[in-house]
């Protein structure tokens, strides 16, 4: 029997629930902020064939977890270049591996998402009278575009889920099935986003089928079904059974807050 | 090749003119060479770049900078004087994806007009709002998506970018202008490749027979390179792989207070640029602030070496073709 851990996050079980749900192997791009954090503790417990990338250059990172000092600190630690099998360029991550089709999954978060799985990275409100400006896109935007499946952290708070984001930096699927295809890109799927209080997938198999509206699959404990959905401005979907997540062992968190010595990303009260 | 080292004030009053696009190379942060455009009161430029932090910031707050095409401004995450100059119009912006600008860099590198790319397809980053907001270049066409001549697959083109002049900062480089730099490079190969006028500090200067036996390490080219500085530490507060770690302690205790508010720059530009103008000054005067343990904790701890030397090596004799004048294959 594994123990579990009694004194943790929601954000922390967050990170953990998405790392452990991560494929097994595969090549993944990490994307700024949670996911980096989340996806090293992945390749570092679970999931150790995962082939972890940043957009920087940065190509199979691994990390010796005995003697790690920490998570990377964004997506241009100076750290990546330890262990990685081999650092170039953007176009390369990006160009190359990405849009030349090499990549098997993309790791993301953002300000908004909304029922079609579509994420905002840009702006609040109106694009040309903002209520809000963030800083931008990234590598958002493309590994969304690209990627033929999509993983995505986004806090369970109100602001964050919306009927419609204010601004598809980052598509899901748009506005319904056949959308990407009609918009000029591939299919994408099974996505799955984790959110501070459950797990969710799609109505869809890539897009092409089903309504495309995120579907509740699990609950982290203390919450249920009705809690969650009475967070969502449009009328949620459920699957037909809702598991239930186990809470951090207390191996994955202790190595969580090591990844994080300085609660960079797991600032207490942001999330 | 007559040599390329100058002052870093010569590089700077020489090779950037007021107007300029700039590319302000990405992750070995140029901040000298920065401080420096500040120094001189350089007006009008415009900063490209697929990520714009904190030296893209500094040329907006010391009013340097007019406009910026990017995929992420860190000067835009925080409502203040910087988002009120977006807001106002002050400050033209146009809002790309990282890969965007690294391929319009790469386009602009090639020397062909455009890029095309499939990022942004299904976004509202082909929105016609995006070309009319009160940031917009006057007449600049920013996107155009169209469907492929070939094979009809929708596909998004990208204006290439060719900058006047690129600042960077390396880990080496000789008096001949060859640029050595290792690590990952963000987008900073292409828009080394894209600049017009290229302007480099260098951690160390090296013989040129240094590069010239290691020469797969070498990432731009004595002919591409206008004026090579030896400034150590020109990366800080930013990392140099290898060199120096990134500092925020120092970011945290004086850089950040200065980029977030025009009052909190009049004070770091009289603190830290407007009288440094050496390295070793600027680098004890870090230390006095931050504390020699913080120092220290920059330094490289986590040596990362090849383990074995590598060998270009070659055969000086061959197996000659039989026949002079016939080629072998």
């Amino acid at each position: 029997m594994v123990e579990a851990a009694t004194d943790y996050t929601l954000p922390e079980l967050m990170c953990v629930e998405g790392a452990r749900l991560m494929p097994d192997t595969g090549v993944a791009v990490l994307g700024l902020g949670l996911p980096v954090l989340s996806g090293v503790l992945a390749k570092c417990m679970h999931h150790p064939e995962l082939v972890i990338c940043t957009e920087v250059g940065v190509f199979d990172w691994a990390p010796d977890v005995s003697r790690l000092a920490r998570s990377s600190m964004g997506i241009h630690d100076l750290i990546l270049n330890h262990g990685a099998a081999g650092v170039s360029d953007m176009v390369d991550v990006l160009g190359t591996a990405l849009m030349g089709q090499n990549v098997d999954f993309g790791y993301l978060t953002g300000a908004q998402v909304d029922r079609f799985g579509n994420v905002n990275t840009l702006v609040m409100g109106d694009y040309r009278a903002p209520a809000r400006r963030l800083a931008g896109t990234g590598g958002n935007t493309e590994i969304a575009c690209l990627a033929p499946r999509i993983f995505v952290l986004m806090p369970q708070e109100p602001r964050r889920w919306v009927e419609r984001v204010d601004f598809i930096t980052s598509p899901g699927y748009i506005d319904g099935p056949g959308a990407r295809l009609r918009a000029g890109l591939d299919p994408q799927g099974p996505n799955t986003i984790v959110s501070t209080m459950g797990v969710f997938g799609y109505d869809t198999t890539d897009g092409s089928d089903g309504s495309c509206e995120l579907v509740l699959e699990a609950v982290f404990p203390g919450f249920d079904a009705d809690i969650i959905a009475s967070m969502i401005p449009w009328p949620l979907r459920l699957a037909d059974t809702i598991r239930e997540v186990a809470p951090p062992t207390i191996d994955e968190l202790d190595l969580l807050r090591r990844l994080d010595p300085h609660m960079y990303y797991l600032t207490p009260g942001r999330y | 090749m007559s040599s390329k080292l100058m002052s870093l004030e010569d590089a700077v009053s020489r090779f950037v003119d007021d107007g300029d696009t700039i590319y302000a190379g990405y992750l070995c942060v140029p901040f000298a060479l920065t401080h420096e455009i500040v120094r001189q009161g350089k007006k009008n430029l415009e900063v490209v770049g697929s990520s714009v932090v904190w030296p893209g910031t500094e040329l907006v707050m010391a009013g340097a900078c007019r406009r910026i095409r990017s995929g992420y401004m860190s000067g835009a995450l925080r409502p203040g004087d910087f988002t009120s100059l977006m807001d106002s119009g002050e400050l033209q912006y146009e809002d790309y994806s990282n890969q965007a600008i690294a391929l319009m860099l790469m386009g602009g590198a090639l020397g062909v007009p455009f890029v095309p790319t499939r990022t942004f397809l299904g976004t509202d980053y082909l929105s016609p709002a995006l070309d009319d907001h009160p940031g917009s270049i006057p007449g600049y066409k920013r996107i155009h998506e169209m469907e492929s001549p070939f094979d009809g697959e929708k596909v998004v083109l990208l204006p290439s970018i060719r900058p006047d002049v690129v600042i960077m900062h390396a880990q080496r480089a000789d008096a001949d202008g060859n640029i050595q730099m290792w690590g990952h490079m963000g987008d900073a190969r292409w828009g080394l490749w894209a600049g017009r006028k290229v302007i480099v500090t260098g951690e160390e200067i090296v013989d040129r027979e240094v590069v010239r036996s290691d020469p797969g390490r070498t990432v731009l080219h004595g002919f591409k390179v206008s004026a090579v500085v030896h400034w150590p530490y020109g990366a800080h507060p930013g990392g140099l792989a290898g060199y120096y770690d990134f500092d925020y302690a120092f970011i945290g205790r004086a850089l950040a207070a200065g980029l977030n508010s025009f009052e909190g720059f009049a004070k770091f530009r009289e603190e830290w640029i407007d009288g440094m103008r050496d390295s070793g000054t600027y680098i004890a005067k870090v230390r006095e602030l931050i504390g020699d343990d913080a120092f220290e904790a920059i330094a490289i701890q986590e040596h990362v070496i090849p383990k074995v030397p590598v060998d270009y090596g070659y055969s000086r004799t061959l197996n000659l073709p039989l026949r002079q004048g016939e080629p072998p294959w």
